[in-house]
């Protein structure tokens, strides 16, 4: 019998017992719930944008999937000519940075101290407007608009670094630099070669030989998917044909391992190696005769117009590089110059490609002469499968330029001095640093940076970061604030691809001249966010009438109609199409004829938008006449300029520093989307942390196992990497990516990795003036962990 | 019915791994920060794995960096493993994962001898306003189960839906996954290995075709073609 | 007399009768283990197993290395005492119930390191609703709930005089023992039933604890990874269950005698025969792992040896050796003189080793071959949370204190075998060995 004391023991016991269990068993369901995300899927109507991706300067063309007001997939245009319906991994991962947590909020005014996010506060575009027009206008009245000065960066050949570079001539400066100087050297050797200020195309899909001179043309190049679309045709696209791929670098770099064969030279020496394989050539008589009798000058010694004897190619060849000469400069056996350069001159269509790496690192120019010799004496210059020029799209001129202040302005000498004192260079943003803080020849006022950051992407970061302190007025372009944002006093996020209308010429490297349309995806940005040129357009209309008369459109899209009614009044090319089209057009402009597919103005307008563009497809291989402009007519052989540049003095233990730019991380973005950090080294577990390749050899000398932390330390500075200890690279040389060790850049930027550029020795180039980036040694030791590392 | 299969050429792959991205975007799949990529977190349908080779003229190792989906292999030993049949292999040969079944054990992980199953270790998470570019046409997988390259099988429902509504068959080209479609160097083809007119049926019988870890008897879907010189 | 009046033994009641200070302080310290153990798990059913370390593509780690260690002490108590059972071993009899206790237990836990290890445990009756036949982890499923339900039903006969004991002796607690003691009498007829039933138990109770191991062993097996892929595996993890399980029961009942004074009932030849078992044990799995490293070595198969190697001298050599070290070479040294095998602290510190020596053979198998896969690729190493080793640290904890909690309700040393040994085995054996004689009497 159950006395009344024992039940009620019992029920109280129950019930607590059920509250405990119903309250754990709540608990625990909501621990599971904690599994799924809260993710609320897009609704809406679903349709198709046509762009075009800006995330580095190979243009191509994209086709953007909306659902409702979100963009959810982004995928490359079939009718492009450049992306073909393909898209690198950075045009792939553009949703991220349209989306990126952590984009500027709006305009940022900056209140505290300079280095700091936390400095800046909101503004509306009114106030930031108003007030950088008002001190613009200050400026100019003042009689000094050559003070401003604009830096453009990477990003494309769109209509903003265009509206920006016009807006600075018409305010009245010539002090337009360019940060990202990947194109230079290669333009700078076919100005002398051939007299076109250019960056010179490459027909790689047609071609059946290349000889790679440390180029990254698989990687970080001007036009990536346009370079390995051609790729894949130069290997398999051609029935019976197989394009062959020789690599020669002091590293195995991404191209290198593509290549069937890699040869590794000391640091250095890829110039003289490709000049041992013409001396080789030349020596064997295995050049192209005739091309060489009818287009080229300078093979033979001849007397110039002042009666001085200038020396031949062929006597340079045969006095500095010689077999045994070239064979102790680069360490390559005398046999593999030899067959290098028989097959090189008996192969179908040779060509040779000098070694840009990347937006940020353009190679030396003795190496890009040395392949322009190459390609000059076996007939690859315009010719299929060799070097062509692109022709500039028949876009029409703008309004002329104000004279008065603004002609003044713009007659008063650079800041950075190039084109004067240093006449072969188009930019020389360490100069212009230097410059700045002399206040020689006169002060730098403002300085305006649209997709630049010099404080982390030049090569004197730290005399940059000194620099910005001694302007007035830095504002930045930049969507998610930068190193040299977090610098600046204000802050104009300017919008991504997706969020405006756009228009982009040619990219670098492309041989036809192409205009690509971009229709704003979003119909309002992300963030309070403008199209930089449209700020532009803006400051323009506050500054001066004149300016707005130089300038007169409204925004972007009255700007788009101009240029394309005058490219319908070219009476050139087609809209873009499939490849039946492009065939098509080809056939009928090679025999004279011009079949655009369009009529009118506006109907160029609509199937220029449903297709993605404007182009001409027909490239006419000889026309000398364009692609020539040297004062003799002919190709030059520039033997006079063949000198390498001084090796730096070799420090005992010193390692020489090569520099590379991973394809995700190259001119130096693409570190703030997650998905181009994970991919930075395919098969060797490298990400989110800058690397440093070492041989074994070199590895077991100084005491370093792999993924041991090391110290490189160069006379200007020194950084902490992971050690990769692999046979990846030659004994003599250290390998580290530039692309990371950001301060700014957002999470997952930010404090990750360390910047090489920093290392960087002041050394020119003696023959034009660009930074050196391979001559610098560093020493290299053991280190502890850096701090916030993994 | 289908037998659906990829064809990697790695005579034109260039290693540069926009196929990875693809992928990830196409699938939902949430970003890894540095911490879990350093612990081995990251989640990658699609990676590039290093296999060795020795180059013709010369003694230094050269790399071939060959892009490794699932395999979608006819005879999957990591079917057979699955308590609770979350993965089992259809009747076009997809070796599907039902996120809805699996309770996260992880058998099917340690089985495959390819190692390209992904785990979610974690409650996939996208900052906001990150979540707005996921696509509809994917579920986003919760926290503890396994999931893998599904060669795109959302695309080939897309694809049979349009063709249905068009009033015609299925087209070779209607179907390509994310990463064959996004191949620069156009490297990747798909289709139907038992059509005999197929691109793939085509190349994988190219005297350069070979399969990973043919020797398990696992009956791989995704044929390499080597890189180099011989072969049409 | 009966049973219930006589009054020696009075031992092996006392424990039942009094709850002492040591029992509430080992009570306490497995409160706190329990407690972080909770806190561990409640940490990664709300964040998911990225508080491990597991990583791609060391997917299985620690819970797999206790889920088949837990299951391999269980081997001990049931197996063992079955077959001494069966042949008729007369020094078994203080032990086999200590030993039936910790396979009963241990099960549990080894369940619930399965149910730590799945990403989604709300989904854990999958496995019945959904199962997949074809699967090892259903047959996991399907043979350790078998081997769970024998084993206590193999605890739980013996057990009944026992009950029946306490039954008459603690009237207070009769509410327990009286159900349980299922009306016990100690008739006759009843007692001619429940040693049929042992005995069946005991028969059927073998193969049942074989099957376990070797289908947690096929687990591995049934996969193509290197070094997993074996033929041997199955008998290998029997054998190495057996070899853990004396282990347990030498640590157990040296705990249980220290603990509750029971020197006069486990003594010192007790631990001489375990200590043979385990000697003999040890030189059985030192040769099952000789011969699968020396076919591993032999046949050279490039993806075997990178796994063969990372064990022997890569980076899972100091765990290998130490291994070797603790599971052959200190056993075989401690215990193949009679001199120290006699003695208690030799038989214990030689299970100690054994035991940490066969945890680490456990990791060993489960994590190499997964850090070292056929395709190279990402491989981060595989290094343990707190939260893994917390709720290692809970479950022994919590286990242990199981164990003491049942001591205080049930003997641990079976009374009613024990004093059946004292009246009744002299005779029995030396009829037994009568009958091995030849026959004729003693000559001309």
């Amino acid at each position: 019998m159950l006395g009344r004391r024992r039940f009620l023991g019992w029920t109280v016991g129950a019930a607590a017992g059920a509250a405990v269990g119903g309250g754990a068993s709540a608990g625990l369901r909501a621990l599971f719930a904690s599994a799924e995300s809260p993710i609320v899927p897009p609704r809406g109507p679903e349709r198709v944008v046509l762009s075009v991706c800006d995330l580095c300067s190979g243009g191509c063309g994209v086709r953007v999937r909306m659902v409702g007001d979100r963009a959810v997939r982004v995928e490359g245009n079939p009718l492009h000519p450049v992306s073909g319906g393909r898209l690198c991994p950075r045009g792939q991962a553009a949703l991220q940075a349209l989306y990126h947590p952590d984009r500027a909020e709006g305009p940022l005014r900056r209140r505290g101290p300079r280095g700091d996010l936390s400095s800046f506060v909101r503004a509306t575009w009114d106030e930031a407007l108003g007030e950088i027009g008002a001190r613009l206008a200050e400026i100019r009245a003042a009689g000094r608009p050559e003070a401003v000065v604009l830096m453009t960066g990477g990003g494309g050949a769109g209509l903003g670094p265009r509206v920006a570079r016009r807006f600075l001539s018409a305010y009245g400066s010539s002090n337009h630099v360019a940060l990202h100087r990947g194109d230079e050297a290669a333009a700078i050797a076919l100005l002398l070669a051939q007299g076109v200020r250019t960056a010179p195309a490459l027909d790689l899909q047609s071609a059946d030989y290349v000889l790679s001179l440390g180029s990254a043309l698989l990687e970080a190049w001007s036009a990536p998917v346009h370079a390995t679309r051609a790729y894949g045709e130069f290997r398999r696209g051609r029935t019976g044909r197989r394009g062959k791929l020789v690599h020669v670098e002091p590293r195995l770099s991404i191209t290198a391992v593509s290549a069937d064969e890699w040869i590794a030279v000391r640091p250095g020496t890829e110039g003289v190696f490709a000049l041992g394989v013409a001396a080789a050539i030349v020596g064997e008589g295995l050049h192209s005769k005739p091309f060489v009798a009818e287009r080229i000058a300078g093979l033979e010694d001849e007397r110039d117009a002042d009666g001085r004897m200038r020396p031949g190619l062929r006597s340079v060849l045969a006095q500095r590089y010689r077999l045994e000469q070239v064979e102790a400069e680069t360490g390559v056996p005398g046999d593999v110059i030899l067959r290098v350069a028989r097959e090189f001159a008996s192969a179908g269509a040779s060509l040779a490609i000098g070694p840009r790496k990347g937006p940020i690192l353009p190679g030396r120019l003795f190496d890009h002469l040395a392949a322009g010799v190459l390609n000059a004496l076996v007939g690859a210059v315009d010719a299929p499968g060799g070097l062509l020029v692109a022709d500039e799209p028949p876009l029409p001129a703008w309004p002329p330029l104000p004279g008065g202040v603004s002609a003044a302005g713009r007659a008063r000498p650079r800041l950075d001095g190039a084109g004067a004192e240093r006449p072969l260079l188009a930019s020389d943003p360490e100069r212009l640093a230097e410059a700045i803080r002399a206040r020689a020849p006169y002060r730098a006022e403002a300085l305006l940076l649209l997709d630049a950051d010099p404080v982390f992407a030049s090569a004197a970061p730290e005399a940059f970061a000194a620099a910005i302190e001694d302007v007035p007025l830095v504002v930045s372009f930049a969507a998610i604030p930068d190193d040299t944002a977090l610098l600046a006093d204000w802050i104009l996020p300017g919008s991504h691809y997706l969020e405006r209308a756009d228009l982009h010429t040619t990219p670098a490297g492309v041989p036809y001249p192409l205009v690509s349309l971009a229709r704003p995806a979003l119909p309002r940005p992300v963030r309070d966010a403008r199209p930089a040129a449209e700020v532009f357009l803006e400051l323009a209309r506050r500054v001066a009438p004149e300016l707005a008369a130089a300038l007169p459109w409204k925004d972007l899209d009255a700007l788009l109609h101009w240029e394309m009614e005058g490219l319908h009044a070219a009476r050139r090319g087609a809209v873009m199409g499939t490849a039946f089209d492009e065939a098509f057009v080809r056939m009928m402009e090679g025999a004279g004829w011009w079949a655009p597919g369009y009529r009118t103005a506006a109907e160029l307008w609509t199937r220029a938008h449903e297709s993605g563009g404007w182009w001409d497809p027909f490239y006419d291989h000889g026309d000398w006449r364009r692609v020539l402009r040297t004062a003799s007519g002919r190709i030059e052989l520039r033997g006079d300029l063949l000198a390498p540049p001084p090796a730096a003095p070799d420090r005992d233990g010193t390692l020489a520093l090569l520099l590379f730019e991973p394809l995700p991380i190259a001119g130096g973005t693409g570190a703030e989307l997650p998905f181009l950090q994970a991919i930075l080294d395919p098969g060797h577990e490298a990400h989110w942390e800058t690397w440093a390749e070492i041989h074994p050899d070199t590895a077991a000398r100084l005491g370093v196992a792999d993924r041991d932390w090391v110290r490189l330390e160069s006379p200007r500075s020194s950084l902490v990497a992971r050690a990769r200890v692999t046979a990846r690279v030659v004994p003599d040389a250290v390998a580290v990516p530039v692309g990371l060790g950001k301060r700014g850049g957002g999470r997952w930027a930010s404090n990750i990795g360390a910047n090489p550029l920093r290392l960087l020795a002041p050394t020119r180039d003696p023959l034009c003036g660009l930074p050196d980036f391979g001559a610098t040694r560093v020493r290299v030791m053991r280190a502890r962990r850096p701090n916030g590392s993994a | 019915m289908a037998r659906w299969g990829m064809v990697i050429d790695l005579d034109r792959c260039t290693a540069c791994q926009a196929c990875v991205v693809a992928c990830q975007v196409e699938n939902n799949v949430p970003p890894a920060g540095s911490v879990d990529a350093a612990r081995g977190r990251a989640i990658s349908w699609l990676r590039l794995v290093p296999l060795d080779g020795r180059e013709a003229h010369g003694t230094r190792p050269a790399l071939r960096l060959v892009p490794l989906p699932c395999q979608h292999c006819d005879l999957p030993p990591c079917t057979p493993v699955c308590p609770v049949y979350a993965t089992q292999k259809d009747e076009e040969g997809f070796v599907a994962q039902i996120y809805p079944r699996c309770i996260g054990c992880r058998y099917c992980t340690t089985a495959c001898p390819y190692t390209v199953r992904d785990f979610n270790w974690r409650r996939p998470e996208w900052p906001a306003p990150m979540e707005q570019s996921l696509s509809p046409d994917v579920s986003v997988r919760p926290r503890g189960v396994v999931e893998k390259c599904t060669f795109c099988h959302h695309r080939l429902q897309l694809a049979r839906d349009q063709a249905r509504a068009e009033g015609r068959p299925l087209r070779e080209q209607d179907y390509v996954p994310a990463c064959v479609q996004t191949c620069p160097a156009n490297a990747m083809a798909f289709g139907d290995l038992d059509d005999p007119r197929s691109t793939v049926a085509r190349l994988s019988r190219s005297p350069r075709a070979f399969r990973l870890l043919e020797e398990l008897g696992t009956g791989p879907k995704v044929v390499y073609l080597s890189k180099g010189e011989w072969g049409a | 007399m009966p049973d219930h009046e006589r009054h020696d033994d009075e031992r092996l009641f006392a424990p039942v009768m009094r709850v002492g200070r040591g029992f509430w302080m080992l009570a306490a310290c497995a409160g706190v283990l329990g407690f972080l153990g909770l806190v561990a798990w409640l940490v990664q059913l709300r964040r998911g197993l990225s508080v491990t370390g597991l990583n791609v593509p060391v997917y299985w780690g620690l819970y797999i290395t206790h889920f088949v260690f837990f299951i391999g002490i269980s081997h001990a108590g049931t197996l063992i005492s079955a077959i001494l059972r069966l042949s008729n071993a007369e020094w078994r009899r203080p032990i086999t119930r200590a030993a039936e206790v910790i396979t009963v237990l241990v099960l549990f836990f080894g369940m619930g390191c399965i149910l730590l290890d799945l990403g989604r445990p709300d989904r854990a009756l999958f496995v019945l609703r959904h199962a997949n036949l074809r699967s090892p982890l259903l047959w996991d499923v399907i043979a350790v709930t078998t081997y769970l339900t024998a084993s206590t039903i193999y605890l739980y006969l013996p057990l009944i005089p026992d009950i029946a004991l306490l039954r008459d002796r603690l009237p207070q607690r009769r509410w327990l023992y009286r159900p349980l003691s299922l009306g016990w009498a100690g008739t006759p007829r009843q007692q001619r039933i429940l040693h049929r039933a042992i005995s069946v138990m005991a028969v059927l109770v073998i193969p049942i604890a074989v099957s376990v191991h070797t289908v947690v062993s096929w687990v591995f097996a049934m996969t193509v990874q290197p070094m997993w892929h074996s033929t041997i595996f199955g008998p290998y993890f029997v054998v190495g269950a057996i070899f853990s399980g004396i282990a347990a029961i030498i640590l157990a009942t040296a705990i249980v005698r220290r603990a509750y004074r029971l020197e006069a009932y486990l003594k010192p030849v007790h631990f001489d025969n375990l200590g043979i078992l385990l000697l003999v044990m040890a030189c059985l799995w030192f040769y099952f792992t000789f011969a699968e490293l020396l076919t591993t070595y032999y046949g050279a198969e490039p993806s075997h040896m990178a796994v063969f190697l990372s064990k022997t001298e890569g980076r899972f050599a100091p765990s290998f050796w130490t291994m070797i070290v603790a599971c052959f070479v200190v056993p075989v040294a401690l215990l193949a003189r009679r001199r120290t095998r006699a003695t208690v602290w030799a038989t214990v510190v030689a299970a100690l080793s054994v035991e940490i020596g066969m945890w680490l053979e456990r990791f060993l198998i489960v994590v190499p071959s997964l850090s070292v896969p056929r395709l190279p690729m990402e491989a981060a190493p595989y290094a343990p949370s707190w939260v893994e080793w917390s709720l290692f640290a809970a479950f022994v904890g919590v286990f242990v204190l199981l164990y003491a909690v049942f001591t205080k309700l049930f003997p641990i040393v079976s009374i009613w075998e024990v004093r059946e040994g004292r009246d009744r085995s002299i005779a029995d054996v030396a009829r037994r060995v009568e009958s091995y004689l030849p026959d004729g009497g003693a000559g001309p």
